[in-house]
């Protein structure tokens, strides 16, 4: 801890920039000298009052990396990693030949955002391969955080806010900033591409204003290239689980306070698992666009007052979606992952499975992942089963019939303060009883549901009738359009995904190939895998057209609520309840042209009647009929009231 | 040269802020209430909001409200004559307000005029020719930007401030008037506009502050398709201003004073004023390669621009880089240079920017005589030690400038005894000789004290004395109220006007001399016998120099006394090319001078030029038929036909 620290920097320069003379940089440059001019000019506000508030914006925003911060924050990193019996698995090689490749041109880490944890792991990660630490953009809400705001920021984290709409000297700071974190510091840069922790555990579609902030030097030239890392980071168990939860349901998420990471400090003396931490190839954004956007008319401004076209920011797009699917790419399959698809479809199919047959199950479906490309980390079964039953004790459990089982939650009285808050429509509390374990599970399934989606809507739409590829493909197309908001893909690729799916369920004996015309076999394990593994989905698409097609227009607000009613009167699969699954449902059908999206001061829904039509018919046919018992009558779940009683 | 006068660095701009500041109000409320929607629509381009400087113009886009439709300037600001006296109105310029007690005696002294008699402004035109603009490009034209057919709005754009330019307007007598004048405000309008223009067959006059001595913004008189106006002064942003590049990205439409009132409050300074600058525009500059009295320290408009774009019907030209040189082939940006409107419209300029010199001062030198004062300046341009600006006035210049000095107090007039009579009596220089040249020193305190030591010394080795700061300051002052001059002089019967030309130092003397002659030559035939011819020397260059003319005589104005003036100035560049002169300095060809181009650049030269055009502006949207362009039409024809 006290050893001499040379890192390995991104850039090396004759004369580092300090994180104080950064800022002034920032404020003395060209491009905030011009903004204050036009805006002085515009709003006669003073110059000086204006550079007041820049500065005011970069102390808000900037990092302050403090070298003996670093140190303490390092000690306090392995001793909660200890706490909470946390393994770190990382992909060293990747690390050690990006770390040897470092030293030309900026490097930004875009990893995976599912929990705070997130926030942490690089850094720890770049301290122990000596890397110097990068700067972590993170959310204005910890700025606030009493000494955990000002440690963040003593360990590079920098602060931005939500939206920069309606500020535009804020955003004109922050771009600036941004440009010369990237362009002028020697530490790599590190955001997350999503935007935000994705509570469903699935890669969220990119956000590009960070992005394009970012690689604005590249497009100005003030750096030979951008080396974009993708990174996975896979959690056996997220802290956050049960309060994603609840928010999935519409219980409010609580705010960010130092007193409420100390108190639920205690809850990490408990077991965690391991975490993956998995670093892509890098990118080089040279490459990925080729030469061809060199010349523009923005090179004729100065330098810094170059701003992205139209045509590069098409690409940065491009390169969002592409690190995303990269992201998707390096998923370590952890056995979390594993045993919750396994205990979902028992569920699903109401089928208590004992531990040797889980064991079997297990084995068989890692084969069909990595038939799919995932990347499978176990090899050694039965004690990472024990291990990860203890990490999830409080979600599932071997009964006394060595029958693995859903443990179901606690009854809770929702207090009335927080109904007010609630998002959704008031759940009972019965149903809340189930349908949180449920859909805690089904957050360690839906990391893996990347890989099995597509196979999956190839063989339910074949499922009903043979079908010829063109007429598939198309049909699949809208399908996976309709879902888009659920499960992010790149179009340009789709196609290929769609041939290898179709070879995948050929070979995995679920369709047969005859003279071009695809069959659905007689049923096949791996055909009830992949149904019962979109029936969620599925089934919200479903209700959310169905009550659209109902109301007409409404709300945003308006149609969670609703829609969360009709799924808690009919028996379906609880994550069906998930505003999160229910908000991408609605998006993903505007943007097939069902709904009309507008944003006044609330998004509003309003049904274009034949199109949405056409998009129910579509679902409804494909869905499986299954019907999930999800009460008492669940032999796979396991009441934790009886549990006491019997006790 | 007294070191006392540094402070009053900006000869004429302070006086002038406040009244701009007032004027601004009604600028915008004019606008806003006419055009409201428009402006909303048709902001600057979106991409580039954050670092526009938007610039409220000291013009109105109804001129006429606070310039004279008659003539030159502010209506506010001229000369009159009052029991006995004259004196100069309003106080935008140092001589506002003041009584110039020695303005009549010089008067009397060259013409015979009757200065009892009352001048009255000519009435305003009540009728105009009727607007030709269809009433669907009109709709079309709407669509793009603000546009108006009214009368008054197209006569004030119909002219420049030729001699024959102001007795058209004067009398209502243009043979052609444009048929509707449009305000673009950005460049992408411009291209709308100029597309519109391909489609429907019409002629566009891109106009700008309607400055030119040339004739270039004249109608053509036979013009049959209808004429649109493209008014560029409402682009008059600052798009970007680099402090550190010293560079500013300006709409070309932009105003001179404007431009150097936004940049000095910051600090900087373009530093190019052309005596017309208070009313003329970037893009006018480019478009006939004008010059600045302080080229010696900011460079010509062509050393001041690193880039230009430009709108022209197939397409726009602008080099894809912003570098200091290129050696790649022809500068086709040269090629727009200069073009006097004829091949398209300027849109957007990077310009040159300097901060502003801590220490201003101005300066004079007297000289026995004029050859003494000529190869003091030539020796100065030898050495390469010219300041800011350096000229030399001949005596009837020196004695204009006398004639213009304000009433002094007693003191001054104490002063300006002694220096009388040293200069006189002690020196023995003669009254009806002496030559004076005024100087501008512009740079840091050292710079400027050095550089004074230097005028000073190579001076005195050519008889020079010092006259003093006062001299020289209103020798400048001089430079922007000697155009007010002429709306004076016509007022009592004397038609004025002026001529520039470049010529080589050797054949300087005798080409002015020469051309003095032919003047009083021309005249005496004429039997015209009050008038003044009179020279001075105001720019100097490694390889020559510029010779600027001032010519008046008295005559009754009408339209053959416009065309005997006309005669007479053809008959003097006539002997001004003989004597190896050239056919401009700064003013550009335009029609006036059309009939020396093909001389001037050979006969390769001028295909080259009608090359230009058949390659930009094949259809001659652009039909101002400046220079040789109106030979385009009937080659190109005349080619077709044999085909």
């Amino acid at each position: 801890m006290s050893r001499s620290w040379e890192p390995t920097k991104t850039l090396n320069f004759d004369k580092p920039y300090s994180p104080q003379e950064l800022k002034n940089v920032v404020a003395n440059s060209v491009y905030i000298d011009a903004i204050i001019e036009a805006e002085s000019n515009e709003s006669g506000v003073s110059k000086e009052k204006l550079k007041k508030e820049i500065w005011e914006y970069l102390d808000e925003m900037a990092m302050d990396k403090k070298m003996h911060v670093v140190r303490w924050m390092g000690v306090v990193f392995l001793k909660i990693c200890f706490m909470m019996k946390i393994g770190v698995f990382v992909n060293e090689a990747a690390v050690l030949k990006l770390k040897s490749t470092m030293g030309m041109n900026p490097v930004l880490f875009l990893p995976t955002h599912r929990s705070y944890a997130d926030f942490c792991l690089m850094t720890y990660l770049c301290y122990h391969y000596d890397i110097d630490l990068p700067a972590v953009a993170a959310g204005m809400d910890f700025a606030s955080m009493a000494v955990v705001g000002q440690s963040m920021r003593e360990t590079g984290a920098f602060y931005i806010r939500r939206t920069l709409a309606g500020a535009p000297l804020y955003a004109a700071a922050l771009r600036r900033y941004v440009r010369a974190l990237v362009a002028s510091y020697h530490a790599p840069v590190e955001f997350f591409l999503e935007g935000t922790r994705s509570r469903s555990n699935k890669s969220l579609p990119p956000k590009y204003g960070m992005l394009s902030m970012s690689l604005a030097p590249y497009f100005s030239r003030e750096c030979t290239d951008v080396t974009l890392v993708p990174v996975n980071i896979s959690y056996d168990r997220i802290m956050e689980q049960k309060l994603f939860a609840y928010e999935h349901l519409g219980v409010p998420k609580p705010k960010e306070s130092t007193g409420g990471l100390i108190k639920s400090l205690h809850k990490l003396n408990d077991h965690y698992g391991n975490i993956y931490v998995n670093v892509g190839d890098p990118i080089s954004l040279k490459e990925y666009l080729g030469d061809q956007d060199g010349l523009t008319k923005e090179m004729l401004k100065p330098t810094e007052l170059q701003q992205i076209t139209k045509e590069q920011m098409i690409k940065i797009q491009h390169v969002a979606n592409y690190v995303i699917t990269q992201q998707q790419k390096c998923t370590v399959v952890t056995i979390s992952n594993l045993v919750a698809v396994v205990l979902m479809e028992s569920l699903v199919r109401n089928e208590p499975l004992e531990l040797t047959q889980v064991l079997v199950k297990l084995d068989w479906l890692i084969q069909v992942l990595r038939d799919l490309g995932a990347t499978v980390f176990e090899n050694d079964l039965k004690p990472n089963l024990e291990r990860i039953l203890v990490v999830h004790k409080n979600l599932m459990r071997i009964d006394r019939d060595k029958k693995l089982k859903l443990v179901s939650s606690a009854m809770m009285d929702v207090s009335p303060d927080v109904q007010n808050k609630m998002k959704g429509h008031l759940l009972k509390a019965e149903t809340m009883v189930n349908a949180l374990p449920i859909i805690e599970l089904q957050l360690y399934m839906n990391p893996v549901l990347h890989y099995l989606l597509p196979p999956a809507l190839v063989y339910l739409l074949v499922r009903r009738r043979p079908l010829y590829k063109e007429e598939l493909l198309a049909e699949y197309l809208q399908i996976r359009r309709l879902l888009k908001y659920e499960f992010f893909y790149m179009e340009e690729s789709e196609e290929r995904v769609f041939s290898s799916s179709v070879q995948f369920l050929v070979k995995g004996g679920a369709l047969c190939e005859g003279a071009g015309l695809l069959e659905a076999t007689a049923p096949t394990a791996l055909g009830d895998l992949l149904q019962s593994a979109t029936l969620s989905s599925l089934h919200t698409m479903r209700i959310c057209a169905e009550h659209m097609m109902k109301v007409g227009k409404c709300l945003e607000s308006q149609a969670l609520k609703h829609v969360q009613a009709v799924v808690e009167e009919s028996q379906v699969h609880p994550y069906c309840l998930s505003l999160d699954a229910i908000g991408r449902c609605l998006r993903g059908l505007a943007e097939e042209g069902a709904l009309i999206r507008s944003r006044g001061k609330q998004v509003t829904y309003e049904v274009v009647g034949h199109k949405m039509e056409e998009c129910h018919r579509l679902v409804t046919s494909v869905l499986p009929n299954i019907n999930i018992e999800c009460g008492t009558n669940n032999s796979v779940i396991l009441n934790q009231e009886t549990l006491k009683s019997k006790l | 040269m007294s070191p006392g006068s540094d402070a009053s660095a900006k000869n004429m701009l302070e006086n002038t802020e406040e009244q701009n500041k007032v004027k601004d109000n009604i600028v915008y409320n004019d606008k806003i209430n006419t055009f409201s929607e428009q402006r909303e629509n048709k902001g600057v381009e979106n991409k580039d909001i954050d670092t526009v400087i938007k610039v409220k113009s000291a013009i109105p886009r109804r001129r006429q409200d606070l310039l004279k439709w008659y003539g030159w300037g502010y209506q506010d600001s001229t000369f009159k004559i009052s029991d006995g006296v004259a004196f100069f109105t309003g106080n935008r310029y140092l001589l506002g307000g003041k009584k110039l007690p020695h303005a009549l005696q010089f008067i009397k002294e060259y013409f015979n005029v009757d200065i009892t008699k009352d001048a009255i402004p000519p009435p305003q035109p009540t009728s105009f020719q009727e607007s030709r603009l269809p009433s669907t490009i009109k709709e079309d034209l709407e669509k793009i930007a603000p546009l108006s057919t009214d009368g008054m709005d197209r006569l004030i754009r119909a002219h420049g401030q030729t001699l024959k330019d102001v007795y058209c307007l004067r009398k209502n007598s243009f043979q052609r008037i444009p048929d509707a004048v449009i305000w673009p405000q950005t460049h992408q309008q411009v291209e709308d506009i100029v597309k519109c223009a391909s489609k429907h067959k019409f002629v566009i006059i891109p106009f700008g502050g309607g400055t030119s001595v040339s004739g270039s913004v004249t109608c053509p008189a036979n013009e049959e398709r209808p004429i649109l106006v493209l008014d560029t002064t409402d682009m008059n942003a600052i798009l970007w201003l680099d402090k550190e590049q010293l560079l500013a990205r300006v709409q070309a439409g932009i105003l001179g004073q404007d431009l150097e009132r936004e940049l000095r409050s910051r600090g900087y300074t373009v530093g190019h004023e052309p005596d017309s600058y208070e009313f003329s525009t970037l893009g006018g500059w480019v478009a006939t390669r004008a010059s600045g009295m302080k080229k010696n320290t900011y460079g010509n408009i062509e050393d001041l621009i690193v880039q230009t774009k430009i709108v022209t019907p197939t397409g726009v030209i602008e080099r894809n880089c912003r570098v200091p040189r290129i050696s790649c082939g022809p500068d086709w940006e040269h090629v727009v240079m200069g073009s006097e409107g004829c091949l398209g419209v300027v849109t957007e300029v990077t310009v040159k920017v300097r901060p502003l010199p801590p220490c201003v001062r101005y300066g004079s030198l007297v000289f026995p005589d004029w050859e003494a004062g000529f190869h003091f300046e030539r020796e100065v341009a030898r050495q390469r030690a010219q300041p800011s600006s350096i000229r030399l006035m001949d005596n009837e210049q020196f004695r204009l400038g006398h004639a213009l000095k304000e009433q002094q107090s007693w003191g001054g007039v104490v002063l300006d005894g002694l220096k009388k009579f040293y200069i006189t009596r002690i020196k023995g220089f003669d009254p009806l000789k002496l030559c004076v040249v005024t100087l501008l020193i512009e740079g840091s305190t050292e710079h400027v004290a050095r550089k004074e030591k230097k005028l000073n010394a190579i001076a005195a080795e050519y008889g020079g004395v010092p006259g003093g700061a006062r001299n020289g300051e209103i020798g400048y002052t001089l430079t922007f109220v000697i155009a007010y001059i002429r709306d004076l002089a016509l007022d009592y019967d004397i038609v004025a006007e002026s001529f520039e030309t470049s010529v080589s130092w050797e054949r300087t003397l005798a080409l002015c001399k020469n051309t003095k002659e032919r003047v009083r030559k021309e005249c005496r035939d004429r039997n015209i016998q009050e008038y003044i011819i009179s020279c001075r020397l105001t720019q100097t260059y490694d390889a020559g120099c510029c010779i600027y003319f001032y010519f008046a005589f008295k005559t009754d104005l009408s339209m053959d006394a416009v065309r005997m003036y006309e005669d007479i100035e053809e008959a003097a560049r006539d002997e001004i090319i003989a004597n190896g002169g050239s056919i401009s300095h700064h003013h550009g060809v335009g029609k006036l001078r059309k009939k020396w181009y093909t001389q001037t650049v050979s006969e390769p030269g001028r295909r080259l030029l009608l090359a230009t055009k058949k390659a930009l502006d094949p259809d001659n949207i652009f039909a101002l038929g400046n220079m040789a362009y109106d030979q385009y039409m009937n080659e190109e024809l005349g080619l077709k036909s044999k085909l």
